[in-house]
């Protein structure tokens, strides 16, 4: 199934005229980009996320970050700065919940709430669901710097609730990597503007293939001009975790 | 003799003229602290009325109808369904109904060129929305302009934050109740003097261009807000249209004496979905502010409590003295056939008279100083305007608390008074009259 999806993309990419990409083969452009990404066994990550906003002292955060993908479980846990320090998210079922340590209470926040005040989403350190989430449409070639891409019009379809209902993806033509994503509210407004300048690979045991995750991506808020976020992906580990760390009682422990 | 006798309140007030400096300072003293609890209690009085007219017109009826409607277990929104339908169930169960309005309610992101804020939202239909024009001070703008759909309304401090001016175009970023990020483009039609904390996090719009914001339709609201004729009647109009809704068939969240932002948690652990309402009266919905009300109280009855405790000192202190310098004429009184209760009545009179004259005084002082310093419109500090509700410095004196200040403060002072004359009405004639003092 993963060949075909990726031979169906490849075959997409490369074809002379783009514009006349079927809808199965738009389709297996967001399957291949999920599948890409995708860890069939568990997933950690340390990352640094800076926070720049207008009139405020820039901010890094440093934090882990767990997913087992098979059970859709996500946990997200602050290291650092002090007082930061045993914040986490952790999302259970179709719930996000936050955690603060100062007063030890779990309070439930919507998937698409920012991470930690910042301009970074859930679905920034979550696995990419955008097959399931959206439909895809021809937007278009364009030359990103030295990049050709091919950009794609992403729509959410009915009755999946989503952050952003409309989505612009440029893909890299040579390697199908995302480059540029951008976010439109509703209204139509542009919201936010994502560059993932750094791809880099790790061959997963489990997955028997490689599993794609963004060593870099820049933030920028387009309503707030002044604010971005940079998030630098560090020693990402595929090994297992342990079995029952997705738990409330676990991040608790991590907090004390 | 007794305390009804007309020759002892005159023995008791020949005693205080004829030592007139002490008199003079003690009711100087007491009619100070007299004037001191009619303004304390006049601001008191003054901060109650204006949070009550604030609230009461910008985030809250007299009572509310409002509620929350959940699409699965774990996500509510602060929304009435259908309510039309709640209203006329409203109109019937409440004839003691002066007007209601339908409120939008929101929680948002307020964006200009220069900066940003998080503020709650209340959507209005100004046409229809009488009171809202009493408690409103614009300073600049046309409040009329909030019936256009993009226009919205902001506090002189919020403007100033966020360094807008009429006419200036700014965003409003929320996500609507299905979590979809939203944007509206709004025009700043007006801008309103503060009305102290409740002016810091709310803004007004119109009410369509909430709509549009949170992708509700005409039948949604955020709350019905009841303005009765008497504001006296809440708790059985509040009583009523519960039971008036349950047999109507709307499903009721049990009472909670909250604002309806601090039960997102409450209602989001209970396992029930679809549409349940809520009555709260306006003291509920302004129950994070009534703290000041209550902290204010408890600081003036311990300033008030100390300040009698003081001269209550002096107060015996120099009743001792001045039955120590009248021990002879106690004597004399005694051995002319007085009774120990009739010495013990004459220097209580003493003191209520003594009590009475400096409360009375006090309290025309205190009534004029209250009456001054509102009709002075005294512009208070920023801080300040936090706690007040108001810009402007408000005592308002009532008749009932003046009474009550000169009551109280002669009575405590009659009883200080006590001792003393206890102590005088024991001493023996004999022993009295050959005194050398």
């Amino acid at each position: 199934m993963h060949r075909f999806v990726s031979f169906l993309a490849v075959l997409a990419l490369s074809s002379p005229a783009l514009a006349d990409m079927t809808k199965e083969e738009l389709h297996a452009l967001l399957v291949e980009q999920d599948e890409r990404q995708r860890s069939s066994g568990d997933y950690k990550a340390l990352a640094y996320v800076e926070q720049k906003e207008k009139d405020k002292a820039d901010v890094v955060r440093e934090l882990l970050i767990f997913r087992r993908d098979a059970d859709d479980k996500l946990m997200l846990l602050f290291t650092k700065p002090k007082s930061e320090e045993g914040k986490g998210y952790l999302r259970l079922d179709k719930n996000l919940w936050s955690y603060d340590p100062n007063s030890g209470k779990w309070d439930r926040t919507t998937e698409r709430e920012r991470i930690g005040g910042t301009n970074s989403r859930r679905s920034d350190f979550d696995e990419s669901r955008l097959a399931e989430e959206y439909e895809p449409k021809f937007d278009g070639e364009e030359k990103l710097g030295k990049y050709e891409t091919i950009r794609l019009e992403l729509t959410v379809k009915p009755g999946v609730d989503v952050a952003y209902p409309v989505v612009k993806l440029w893909l890299d033509k040579a390697n199908h990597n995302v480059l540029k994503r951008q976010e439109f509210a509703l209204s139509g407004r542009l919201m936010r503007t994502a560059y993932y300048p750094k791809w880099q690979k790790l061959f997963s045991e489990s997955k028997k293939a490689d599993v794609w995750f963004p060593g870099e991506i820049r933030i920028f808020d387009e309503v707030e001009k002044s604010n971005s976020t940079l998030v630098l992906m560090r020693s990402v580990d595929l090994s297992p975790l342990d079995q029952n760390m997705f738990t409330k009682a676990w991040l608790e422990s991590k907090s004390r | 003799m007794t305390l009804f006798d007309r020759m002892l309140w005159l023995i008791a007030f020949r005693s205080l003229m004829q030592h007139r400096l002490r008199t003079l300072l003690l009711g100087t003293a007491i009619a100070g602290v007299t004037a001191l609890l009619v303004t304390v209690t006049g601001m008191y009085v003054g901060i109650r009325t204006t949070l009550l007219v604030s609230a009461t017109t910008l985030m809250s009826g007299h009572v509310n109808v409002s509620g929350f409607y959940k699409a699965t277990a774990s996500q509510s929104s602060p929304v009435v369904t259908g309510y039309k339908k709640v209203r006329e169930v409203v109109q019937a169960a409440v004839p003691e109904l002066d007007y209601v309005v339908q409120r939008g309610r929101g929680w948002a992101k307020l964006v200009s060129d220069r900066g940003s804020a998080q503020v709650g939202i209340g959507g209005i239909d100004i046409a229809h929305e009488p009171g809202f024009r009493k408690v409103i001070t614009v300073q600049a703008g046309n409040l009329d302009d909030l019936n256009r759909p993009d226009g919205i309304l902001l506090f002189e401090e919020q403007a100033k934050r966020l360094e807008v001016k009429v006419g200036d175009v700014l965003t409003i970023v929320a996500p609507t109740f299905r979590g979809t990020n939203n944007t509206l483009d709004v025009t700043l039609v007006a801008i309103a003097s503060n009305i102290g904390m409740l002016s810091s996090w709310n803004i007004y719009m119109n009410d369509q261009g909430l709509r549009r914001l949170y992708q509700l339709n005409e039948e949604t609201t955020g709350a019905l807000q009841l303005y009765l004729k008497d504001i006296e009647q809440v708790p059985g109009v509040q009583e009523r249209l519960r039971v008036a809704l349950g047999r109507a068939g709307f499903e009721l969240l049990d009472p909670d004496a909250r604002p309806f932002w601090m039960k997102f948690d409450a209602v989001n652990r209970e396992s029930w979905t679809g549409q349940k309402l809520d009555v709260t009266n306006w003291e509920d919905e302004t129950a994070f502010v009534q703290w000041i009300v209550t902290a204010l109280t408890v600081m003036a009855t311990m300033l008030i409590a100390a300040l009698i405790a003081i001269i209550g000192v002096g107060i015996m202190n120099v009743m001792w003295i001045s039955i120590r310098e009248r021990t002879r004429e106690i004597g004399t009184l005694r051995a002319v056939g007085m009774q120990r209760t009739s010495v013990l009545a004459m220097f209580v009179a003493e003191g209520f008279l003594l009590g009475l004259l400096g409360t009375v005084g006090g309290g025309v002082v205190g009534l004029a100083l209250s009456l001054g310093l509102t009709a002075a419109e005294i512009a208070l500090p920023k801080s300040w305007q936090f706690v007040f509700f108001s810009e402007r410095l408000v005592v308002s004196p009532t008749a009932a608390w003046v009474l009550f200040s000169v009551g109280f403060i002669t009575l405590a002072i009659t009883a200080i008074s006590i001792i003393p004359s206890f102590l005088a009405a024991r001493l023996k004639p004999i022993t009295a009259m050959g005194h050398v003092g």
